[in-house]
């Protein structure tokens, strides 16, 4: 039952060893741009509802750069599926697809998961007070399962590599700037409040933003991150067994 | 339930691509126990999308497949652990080294963690490739490539062994590495073999038993020899300014005497399996 997700930890943690360093390098320069562009340079004397605008960020910083390394496995998978064709291991070994599934989606959340330790050095560096809610901890694993299980998703659906392009293009780059990572979103027109909350990122950065600001937690939303994160499971799945090599 | 003694069953196996003509139309056989089975056609006959049809990678649109009379649309998860696929690509994970791409099949292959190790050393000392052990993937050259992907499809002992273009690529003496490496598998563990090929060559050196697929069907079965005393033991050529053309005979006196009287340049030469599949189809395996 279990030799799936542990071949595919073996796997992805093996190579990941290797390249450890230039992985942790790269995602750590885009979030410091936008805090030095966000949080220096235009939000210095700026408060969001009673939060100074540094510490409304980091949160939403957290949100974006672990989401970011979450979903980049749908690229690594799309790249063992379509060059090099180790994909076809997993597809040809007894193992269940709920197996592998979960397997990649764990490798998901530890990138997730480092991403985000990031910008709490970050906001160490930058003398940002967080408080912390317990909340925060089922918020990130949630998160970043959500995420994960929606890479794995897109990685079986889309048929080349520029099909996983216009996913990033199309989901990722919008959320990322509709869901409230940067700015509240009851700032927004009606019609883009709607979409953004049709979008998993709007609950998860509410939620992240709320357990480390001293917020109120909103268990709706909790609930509803649970939903995204069963749904997705269940599309790669169904991407899973589907596919063909 | 299937008769016990094949080892692998087809019936009616077919596969259509969307909007396409049938890539697969219709293929029928059965193999038994340690047998050696070369499934010989041209390029985009049919050959690789039958064995992935026959591996898990994709699946037919009708017909059936069974595995020791199970049937493996039902069981797939639990049959997949008696079969060893060689893709046609080698598809090793270049970063990481010949042991721990040995090790990640272990597990997928549920090798109990005690006897991952020994297995991997013994199975490196069978092939010649001890050497390589502890090196990167990516710095070895498509012949060792080509025999890891071959000793990683055997680590969990399959029960039957499949083989895309095991050599396409390769030079003539790896070639025949590879070759004596495959019947060495097939004689000490008794593993039943289909490797498909488009070299005749291989097909003849290697197999006991020829399919020759064409069109996405099956149009011969038989052992090389009596496919090619069918048509004939000889062949004389004769070259003509718009090709060549070819006439078979029995022995190699009529073969000459028919020599004699032609006015063309000639050869005569023993057949092959290329003119058991040029006289079915009217035209050659290689084009």
């Amino acid at each position: 039952m279990f030799n799936g997700l542990h071949a595919v930890l073996y796997r992805e943690l093996s190579i990941y060893r290797t390249r450890a360093l230039k992985q942790m390098l790269s995602s750590s320069l885009s979030p410091l741009l936008f805090l030095i562009a966000f949080g220096w340079g235009f939000g210095r004397d700026v408060t969001v509802g009673g939060l100074s605008y540094i510490s409304f960020l980091i949160p939403g910083l957290i949100t974006m750069n672990s989401l970011n390394q979450s979903f980049a496995i749908s690229a690594e998978i799309n790249i063992s599926r379509f060059y090099f064709h180790t994909f076809d291991e997993y597809l040809i070994a007894p193992v269940s697809y709920a197996s592998i599934a979960i397997g990649e989606a764990m490798f998901g959340v530890f990138r997730g998961l480092l991403a985000a330790i990031i910008i709490f050095v970050y906001a160490f560096i930058f003398h940002v007070t967080l408080s912390f809610n317990p909340i925060f901890f089922v918020a990130i694993l949630l998160h970043t399962f959500i995420f994960s299980f929606l890479a794995v998703t897109t990685s079986m659906v889309v048929k080349d590599h520029s099909g996983q392009a216009l996913v990033n293009n199309f989901a990722i780059t919008p959320m990322i700037f509709l869901c409230g990572t940067f700015y509240p979103i009851d700032k927004l027109p009606y019609a883009f409040k709607l979409l953004v909350y049709v979008f998993p990122l709007t609950y998860s950065t509410k939620v992240i933003r709320a357990s480390l600001t001293g917020g109120e937690v909103s268990f709706i939303y909790v609930g509803l991150m649970v939903f995204y994160c069963i749904m997705f499971f269940l599309t790669s799945l169904w991407a899973l067994r589907s596919v063909e090599a | 339930m299937n008769d016990n003694n094949d080892i692998l069953r087809v019936d009616g196996l077919k596969k259509t691509f969307l909007k396409d003509k049938a890539a697969v139309d219709g293929v029928s056989f059965a193999f038994s126990r340690g047998e050696f089975v070369g499934l010989l056609g041209p390029n985009g006959a049919g050959k690789t999308t039958t064995i992935k049809m026959l591996t898990g990678l994709i699946r037919p649109s009708s017909g059936a497949i069974y595995y020791f009379g199970s049937d493996f649309q039902k069981e797939s998860q639990k049959t997949k652990a008696l079969i060893g696929v060689v893709p046609q690509q080698n598809n090793l994970d270049r970063d990481l080294t010949a042991y721990e791409n040995l090790y990640l099949h272990a597990i997928l292959y549920g090798i109990p963690k005690a006897a991952r190790k020994a297995r991997i050393d013994e199975l490196l000392d069978f092939s010649g490739l001890t050497d390589y052990r502890n090196r990167q993937v990516k710095s070895f050259s498509g012949g060792t490539m080509r025999r890891l992907v071959i000793l990683r499809a055997l680590l969990h002992e399959p029960k039957i062994l499949f083989l895309d273009e095991p050599t396409v690529g390769l030079d003539p003496q790896i070639r025949r590495v590879i070759w004596d490496f495959i019947v060495k598998i097939n004689r000490m563990k008794n593993t039943t073999i289909l490797l498909t090929t488009h070299y005749i060559e291989e097909a003849e050196r290697l197999c006991k038993r020829v399919l020759i697929i064409n069109d996405g069907l099956i149009i011969v079965d038989g052992d090389p020899e009596t496919l090619k005393d069918g048509i004939g033991r000889f062949v004389l050529e004769v070259h003509k300014d718009d090709g060549i053309e070819e006439e078979f005979f029995d022995n190699r006196s009529d073969a000459l005497a028919a020599l004699e009287k032609s006015t063309y340049p000639c050869k005569v030469r023993g057949v092959t399996l290329e003119d058991v599949f040029l006289r079915l189809t009217g035209r050659r395996i290689n084009v």
